[in-house]
């Protein structure tokens, strides 16, 4: 109703008690381990549509085949699109605004997101600009996407 | 279907594509010779994803197609194949892919946490019920009114845990007694820990297909003869739980279209929903299947075992099986698909069954869905 202050009403606290425990996966995991051990990273190829998945998936979504064959992509890659955010998800002021980017690796025919790393000003930036990966060292990486600090831009 | 499962290294992605993929390959056919897809899953806390439907797209084989998830809670396996069955009932599309997947290892500490919301947040979820309290009050008052004895309760699990050791999915076949089952942890009294299904990771799927193209596709199709579901108030302590209504209207709209009048003479062979022991008895009543109170009796003689008058869950069901939500019901409607083409192996029912009827159950306890299929084309 229209003009009812909150504080007048019964009103109670409540949440859903949950965590989510997830996993990789079969497709998934592939990636994850080569990038944890050998900080590379691997993709899936379809054999009947050419794409290739980076990460590394199962199975194709187009041809619905299983994919077994696994391709090393490069840790260049091009940019697609980027972003720079001010605001957090809960719609607080950054300290740090994050600089986002759409990656297409080398070898890889799909786009992954990640963090653009040292990027103070944003005209350095262009959709086509060449970035490279920052991969953490190995005593670092944990099997996260994370194991990836983020790609930076290549002069 | 995938195997079921307590906890599954694949992504609920992975798992929902294994089923799709098997479904196609028993129907020798590719995912372009597929209209339109549909998935049923139940609540998104579950796989710990916001907008489940979305996230399992391509796994169900929705890429670029017209696809659409439904859910009506633990009824949803049952009801995703109606919902396809719509589609392709409606002539709008040839052929459509059902695929329901569930994958609950993801939901920590235990799922049972994702339900506390369901309750009404003001008068019940500061009692911080669970929902094995429905069920226990449930099975008591179906209990007491019928005088019925948790013996016969028991009965229930023996069975289908038995029947379980011929699925090559099942998760918890086993050779069990009424006095194992007794002996068992009592969760909310008179619930015994032998009378609940585990929770599980699983997937399973059907394909759908118009009249003519399953013709053309295999030389015994199945036919779905009838849909029926029904909801009840959602004030659920306001039901008299000692029977499922919203079954019974459920189960009459299936029948009428598959021009069934005597249930207990036309049905061969049913898939209850059992994710507890009493449940199957209570469903097999409101199924028809049984008059009130008399299920137990019915069981006790021996009429819902395999080689039994009316064989009742000879999958082994979501207590031998296993209880991926919304694939458990899925699987009910496969394991009548093998049944009626005589493929079910060790598990199949002697006689050649004609028709049978799946049913599942859930929302907030009140939700009845049905389908009845059988090996003869359906005259509607
Ligand atoms: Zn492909």
């Amino acid at each position: 109703m229209a003009g009812t202050q909150l504080r007048h009403i019964a009103k109670w606290r409540g949440e859903i008690p949950i965590e989510s425990l997830y996993t990789a996966g079969i497709g998934g995991q592939r990636f994850f381990k080569a990038l944890k051990e050998k900080g590379k990273l691997v993709g899936t190829r379809c054999r009947r549509c050419h794409q290739v998945f980076v990460p590394s998936r199962q199975f194709c979504e187009r041809c619905f085949v299983e994919l077994t064959e696994e391709v090393r992509a490069q840790p260049d890659g091009v940019i697609k699109s980027f972003s720079y955010a001010y605001i957090d998800h809960n719609g607080g002021r950054l300290k740090h605004p994050v600089a986002s980017a759409l990656v297409q690796l080398e070898g890889a025919t799909t786009v992954m997101l990640h963090r653009l790393l040292e990027v103070k000003d944003l005209s350095r930036v262009s959709i086509g600009s060449r970035v490279k990966a920052v991969i953490k060292p190995k005593g670092k990486r944990i099997g996260s996407i994370l194991d990836i600090e983020g790609f930076r831009l290549v002069e | 279907m995938t195997k079921f499962m307590r906890r599954a290294l694949e992504t609920p992605k992975e798992l929902a594509w294994l089923a799709a993929k098997a479904a196609l390959d028993s129907a020798e056919m590719k995912l372009d010779q597929i209209d339109g897809a549909v998935l049923g899953s139940a609540p998104d806390a579950f796989d710990g994803m916001h907008m489940k439907g979305e996230y399992l797209a391509d796994g169900c084989g929705g890429w670029r197609k017209p696809y659409l998830r439904c859910y009506v809670g633990g009824g949803t396996g049952v009801y995703a194949v109606a919902q396809g069955w719509f589609q392709v009932a409606s002539g709008l599309f040839d052929t459509a892919l059902v695929v329901c997947e569930e994958k609950m290892s993801t939901c920590q500490p235990h799922p049972q946490a994702a339900f506390i919301s369901i309750f009404d947040p003001f008068t019940e979820q500061p009692l911080k019920p669970n929902l094995l309290w429905i069920f226990a009050l449930e099975q008591n008052r179906y209990m007491q009114t019928h005088h019925i004895t948790l013996e016969e309760i028991a009965r229930v699990s023996v069975k289908n845990k038995r029947n379980a050791l011929g699925h090559p999915s099942a998760q918890l076949g086993a050779e069990i007694t009424v006095k194992d089952v007794l002996a068992s942890e009592v969760m909310a009294w008179p619930v015994h820990r032998l009378m609940v299904s585990p929770t599980s990771d699983g997937a399973a799927a059907v394909v759908l297909a118009a009249g003519d193209v399953a013709r053309r596709l295999t030389s015994k199709p199945v036919w779905i003869q009838g849909v029926g579901w029904c909801l009840d108030t959602a004030y659920w302590t306001n039901r008299d739980l000692y029977y499922p209504e919203y079954v019974e209207k459920a189960a009459w709209m299936a029948y009428r279209m598959a021009g069934v009048k005597e249930p207990r003479r036309e049905i061969n062979i049913a898939e209850p929903y059992d994710p507890f022991a009493y449940k199957e008895l209570h469903h097999l009543e409101g199924l028809q299947l049984a008059p009130k109170g008399q299920a137990p009796k019915l069981l006790a003689d021996g009429v819902f075992d395999r080689d039994g008058d009316l064989p009742v869950t000879p999958s082994g069901g979501l207590l031998g099986v296993g209880n991926p939500i919304a694939a458990a019901g899925t699987m009910k409607i496969c394991e009548l698909f093998w049944q009626l083409r005589g493929e079910a192996g060790r598990r199949q029912v002697p006689g050649k069954p004609e028709r049978g009827v799946a049913q599942a159950w859930g929302d907030l306890m009140q939700v009845g869905t049905v389908v009845v299929v059988g090996t003869s084309e359906p005259k509607h």
